[in-house]
C-alpha cells in the first residue's frame, strides 16, 4: 500500500513537471532540455530555506517559484535571437551550468553530498508526514497546475503561443510582441517545475544534484513527447506510463541494477519509435514539425 | 505636417552587392489604392518588408500619419495600423479559420497574462465581442461555414481570401497586400478584387503588389512601376501601361 | 607548471577536435544535431575492449576494427532511422530528438553489458612520459596529438579537393541545387556519417588508451563536441581546430586556477556567449533567424 502511494506521489511530481514543460515546448514550440534545472533549483531553494531559515512551507514554495521563474526568464531570452535547434543547445548549456553550480558550490549546496534532513512541511496548519498526506498535497498542486495551464491554453494568450509555435513572422505582423510571450511562458513553466522540486525535496527529505541532470531533462521532455505535446492531458498520460513502466519491470523481478538501464532503454526506444511513427505522441496535437524551414 | 497617410523617402537597401531599393520614394493618400508592379526582383516585397518593420533600410525615411516609423519593431507597426499579407501566404495552419482571424485583432486584454488570471471576465467579454465581429467578417467573405475548420483545410484561393479577412480584423488604416490574387481561380479573383475595391469606402488605404495587370487596372487608382529597386513610372494605370519606359523594361 | 597545463590543454584539444570534426561534418551536410555521435564515440572505445580483451586480437588491428565498426554503427543509424525520417521531411528538431533517443539506448546497452565501472585497455607498460619543456608527455599523448593534426589537415584537404568533399560542400550549401547538378544528397550524407563516425570511433579508442572508458564518457564527449562545433563554426575545419584549442586551453587553465569541477561550466558559459552573440562561431557562415 505504501509502495502504491509512493508511485502515485512520483506520478504527481512528474505530472507537474511534464505539464509545465508542455506549456513551453508543446504550446509555444520552444523545445527545452533545461527543465531539470528549474526542478532542481526549486528543490534546493526550498531545502536551503527550510534548513537554514526554518521558514514555513508555503513561504518556501513561493520563494522557490520566484527564483526559478527568474531563472526561466534568463533561459527564455536567447530564444529571441536563435533558431530552434540552436536554442535547444542553449537550453542544454543552461542545464549543464546550473547542474555544475548545484554540484560544485559546496559551501552553499553541499555539493555532491547534497542536503539531508529536510524537515516535514506544514500545510495550512496540518503537518504532512504520511504518504497519504504527501499524496494529497501533491494532488493539490497537480490540480492547481492543470487549472492554470488550462486557463492559459484556452485564453487569447494561449492562442498567441500556438501561433508563435507555427509562424513567428505572422504573429509579429498580427501585432504581438513575441518576446514577451516567449519569456513569460518560460517564467511560468519554470515556476511550476519549481513546485515539483519543492515537493520532491520535502517528500524524500534529502536532495542531491544527481536527481537534476541533463538525463532527467531528457526524461521529462520524453514524457511530454510520448504522452503528446500540445494537449492538456498528453503529458499526464505520458507521466503515468513512463513512471509506471520501470515499476512494472521491478515487479517482474528484474534486479535493480539492470532495471535502471532497461528503463532508460525503454524510454529512449519509445522516443525514437514515436519520432519515427507518431511524433505527436499518444494524445498530442503538435509534432515539432511546423515552423520555418531551415536554410 | 503632411496630409499623406504614408510617405516613403529615399529608401536605400542593399543585400551583399545587390541594390534592392535605389533611392525609392513614394506616398499614399488616405483612401487610395496604389498598385506596385514590376518584374521579379524589382524590390516590391523588400519595400513591403521595410514598411512593415521586418527589414531595416540602409538609409531613408518612412512616415505614417506624419510620424517616422523606421526602426520600430514589426509588432508596433502592426498595432499602429498597418496590416499585411505575405507572398508565401502566411497563416497559422494548425489553428482554425476563426482563430486566425481572432489572432489579428489588436489590443486584446486576454493576451496579457495578468488579465488572463485577474481580469478574466473582461477578457472573456472582449473575446466574445471579437468573436462576433470575426464571424461577421467571415460571413461577408463567404467563409463563415469554414470558421471552425483548421486553416490548412482551406483551398489556396480560400486561404488568400482568409488573409484579406485577417487584415480587415486588424482595423488598421493601411493594408499591404502582397499578390492577393496570384495563382487563384477567376471567381475568387473577382471576389477578392470586389472586397479590395470597397476598402476606401471603409476608410482604408491599400498598397498592393501584383503581376496580374488586369487586376491592377481594375482596382488601382494609381500605379507605380518598379525595376531594379527604382521607380520607373508613376501615374494612373492607363498612363503607366502606355509609358514607353515600362514597355521597354518588360521587353528587356 | 604552466607548461604542463598548456600541454594538457593541447592534448585535450586533440581528442575533442576529432569528435567535433565528425559532429560538424555530419551537421554540415545533414543540417541536424546528431547527438548520438557521443554514443559512437563510446562504442569506439568499447569495441576495442571487445576485440582486444575478449577476442584476443592484437591492439593495432583491434583499433582499426573498432574504427571500422564505429563507422558502420553511424552508418546504420543513418540508414535505419535518420534517412527514413528525412524522407518523411522531418524537421531538424525531430531528428535531434530521435538522436537523443538513440544515444540513450546505446549508452544504456553498453552500461548493461559492460557495467558502470571504468575499464582500461592495457597498452603496455605504464609510462612516466617524456620530458618536454619542463613538463611530461606520454607516448600515447604524442600519438593523439599527431593523429589529430594529421586528420584535421586530411579532412580539410578532403573537403577542398576530393570529389566527395566537393559534393559535401555542394549539398551543405544548397541541397536542391546540388541535386540539379546530379549530386544526390543521400550518398553524400551517408559518406559524412561514415567519415564522421570513424573519427568519433577513433577518438574513443584514443581516449580509452590514454585514460579509461566508462558509460559516462559519451555524454561528456558530445557536450565537448557540441561546444567546439558551434564555437568553431559549422563547415570550417580551421574553425573547429581553433575552437578545440581554445576550449582545451580554457578548460585546463580553469582547472589549474579554480579546480577541475568547473570544467563543464566553463565550456558551456563560453558556448552560451557564442550562441547569443556570434552563433556562427569563429569562422562559420552567418546564421540568419526569421527570414521574411
Amino acid at each position: 500500500m505504501e509502495y502504491l502511494l509512493h508511485i502515485l506521489i512520483l506520478i504527481g511530481i512528474y505530472v507537474i513537471l511534464s505539464v509545465s514543460l508542455n506549456l513551453i515546448a508543446g504550446y509555444a514550440g520552444l523545445l527545452s532540455i533545461a527543465h531539470a534545472a528549474f526542478y532542481g533549483v526549486g528543490a534546493y531553494v526550498a531545502a536551503l530555506m527550510a534548513l537554514n531559515l526554518h521558514s514555513p512551507f508555503l513561504v518556501n514554495v513561493v520563494c522557490a517559484v520566484i527564483f526559478s521563474g527568474l531563472l526561466g526568464a534568463l533561459v527564455g531570452i536567447p530564444s529571441l535571437r536563435i533558431r530552434d535547434d540552436y536554442f535547444v543547445i542553449a537550453t542544454f548549456a543552461f542545464q549543464v551550468i546550473i547542474f555544475s553550480v548545484l554540484n560544485n558550490w559546496v559551501s552553499l549546496t553541499g555539493g555532491p553530498m547534497g542536503l539531508p534532513g529536510i524537515p516535514q512541511p506544514t500545510f495550512f496548519g496540518l503537518k504532512i508526514s504520511s504518504h497519504v498526506g504527501f499524496l494529497l498535497t501533491i494532488g493539490f498542486f497537480c490540480a492547481v497546475t492543470l487549472l492554470i495551464t488550462r486557463r492559459i491554453v484556452q485564453s487569447p494568450f494561449g492562442r498567441v503561443l500556438k501561433a508563435i509555435r507555427e509562424d513567428e513572422v505572422f504573429t509579429q505582423a498580427a501585432g504581438k510582441n513575441i518576446a514577451t510571450y516567449k519569456v513569460l511562458v518560460f517564467v511560468i513553466g519554470a515556476g511550476m517545475a519549481a513546485v515539483a522540486g519543492v515537493m520532491y525535496a520535502y517528500y524524500i527529505s534529502f536532495i542531491d544534484p544527481t536527481s537534476f541532470t541533463v538525463m532527467e531533462s531528457i526524461f521529462i521532455i520524453s514524457i511530454v513527447i510520448i504522452g503528446g505535446a500540445g494537449s492538456l492531458w498528453g503529458p499526464v498520460a505520458g507521466a503515468v506510463v513512463l513512471v509506471l513502466l520501470p515499476e512494472i519491470l521491478r515487479f517482474l523481478g528484474l534486479p535493480s541494477s539492470v532495471a535502471a538501464n532497461v528503463r532508460q532503454i525503454l524510454y529512449g526506444g519509445l522516443l525514437v519509435a514515436f519520432m519515427m511513427w507518431r511524433p505527436r505522441g499518444f494524445l498530442g496535437k503538435y509534432a515539432f514539425q511546423s515552423g520555418e524551414a531551415s536554410e | 505636417m503632411s496630409s499623406e497617410l504614408l510617405e516613403v523617402q529615399q529608401l536605400e537597401k542593399s543585400f551583399d552587392s545587390i541594390r534592392a531599393l535605389a533611392d525609392f520614394s513614394c506616398s499614399l493618400r488616405q483612401g487610395e489604392i496604389l498598385g506596385l508592379v514590376g518584374p521579379n526582383g524589382a524590390g516590391k516585397t523588400t519595400l513591403f518588408n521595410i514598411i512593415s518593420g521586418f527589414l531595416a533600410p540602409d538609409s531613408g525615411e518612412a512616415m505614417f500619419h506624419g510620424t517616422n516609423f523606421i526602426g520600430l519593431p514589426p509588432h508596433r507597426i502592426a498595432v499602429a495600423g498597418i496590416a499585411r499579407t505575405f507572398q508565401n501566404l502566411r497563416l497559422v495552419r494548425q489553428l482554425s479559420v476563426l482563430d486566425n482571424v481572432l489572432l489579428s485583432f489588436r489590443n486584446q486584454p486576454g493576451e496579457r497574462l495578468g488579465n488572463v488570471f485577474f481580469r478574466w471576465k473582461t477578457s472573456k467579454e472582449q473575446e466574445a465581442a471579437n468573436r462576433k465581429e470575426a464571424i461577421s467578417l467571415l460571413e461577408e467573405a463567404g467563409l463563415a461555414e469554414k470558421a471552425h475548420d483548421p486553416a490548412e483545410d482551406l483551398s489556396y484561393g480560400q486561404q488568400k481570401l482568409l488573409s484579406l479577412v485577417y487584415c480587415l480584423a486588424a482595423k488598421g488604416d493601411l493594408l499591404l497586400l502582397d499578390e492577393p490574387v496570384a495563382g487563384i481561380a477567376p471567381e475568387m479573383i473577382e471576389k477578392i478584387l470586389g472586397i479590395i475595391r470597397d476598402l476606401p469606402n471603409k476608410g482604408k488605404s491599400v498598397i498592393l503588389i501584383e503581376h496580374n495587370l488586369d487586376a491592377v487596372m481594375q482596382v488601382c487608382d494609381r500605379v507605380i512601376f518598379m525595376d531594379a529597386g527604382a521607380k520607373v513610372s508613376e501615374g494612373t494605370p492607363e498612363d503607366v501601361r502606355n509609358d514607353p519606359r515600362v514597355i521597354e523594361a518588360y521587353i528587356d | 607548471m604552466i607548461t604542463q597545463v598548456l600541454i594538457n590543454g593541447v592534448i585535450a584539444a586533440s581528442t575533442w577536435v576529432l569528435v567535433a570534426l565528425g559532429f560538424s561534418l555530419i551537421y554540415y551536410t545533414s543540417r541536424f544535431f546528431h547527438f548520438a555521435h557521443g554514443a559512437v564515440f563510446m562504442a569506439g572505445a568499447y569495441f576495442t575492449l571487445i576485440f582486444n580483451m575478449f577476442l584476443g586480437i592484437w591492439l593495432l588491428p583491434s583499433m582499426l576494427l573498432s574504427i571500422a565498426s564505429s563507422a558502420l554503427l553511424g552508418c546504420l543509424m543513418y540508414l535505419f532511422i535518420y534517412h527514413p525520417l528525412e524522407r518523411r521531411r522531418a524537421s531538424p528538431l525531430i531528428l535531434m530528438l530521435s538522436s537523443l533517443g538513440i544515444f540513450i539506448v546505446v549508452e544504456n546497452i553498453i552500461s548493461l553489458v559492460f557495467g558502470n565501472e571504468i575499464k582500461i585497455i592495457r597498452s603496455g607498460l605504464v609510462e612516466e612520459g617524456f620530458p618536454l619543456w619542463g613538463a611530461r608527455i606520454t607516448s600515447v599523448h604524442i600519438l593523439i596529438v599527431c593523429v589529430s593534426v594529421f586528420l584535421v589537415v586530411a579532412t580539410g584537404v578532403l573537403l577542398r579537393t576530393t570529389k566527395v568533399g566537393k559534393a559535401m560542400r555542394a549539398v551543405a550549401n544548397n541541397r536542391e541545387l546540388a541535386k540539379v547538378c546530379g549530386v544526390e544528397s543521400y550518398r553524400v550524407i551517408l559518406w559524412s556519417f561514415i567519415v564522421g563516425s570513424a573519427l568519433a570511433g577513433l577518438a574513443g579508442v584514443l581516449m580509452a588508451l590514454d585514460v579509461h572508458m566508462s558509460p559516462a564518457m559519451g555524454l561528456n564527449a558530445i557536450m565537448m563536441g557540441v561546444v567546439v562545433t558551434i564555437i568553431g563554426g559549422i563547415g570550417s575545419v580551421p574553425g573547429v581546430a581553433l575552437a578545440a584549442l581554445l576550449l582545451g586551453m580554457a578548460q585546463h587553465l580553469g582547472v589549474w586556477m579554480i579546480g577541475s569541477q568547473w570544467q563543464d561550466a566553463i565550456a558551456f558559459v563560453i558556448l552560451l556567449v557564442f550562441l547569443v552573440f556570434k552563433p556562427e562561431g569563429f569562422m562559420g557562415k552567418k546564421i540568419r533567424k526569421a527570414v521574411v
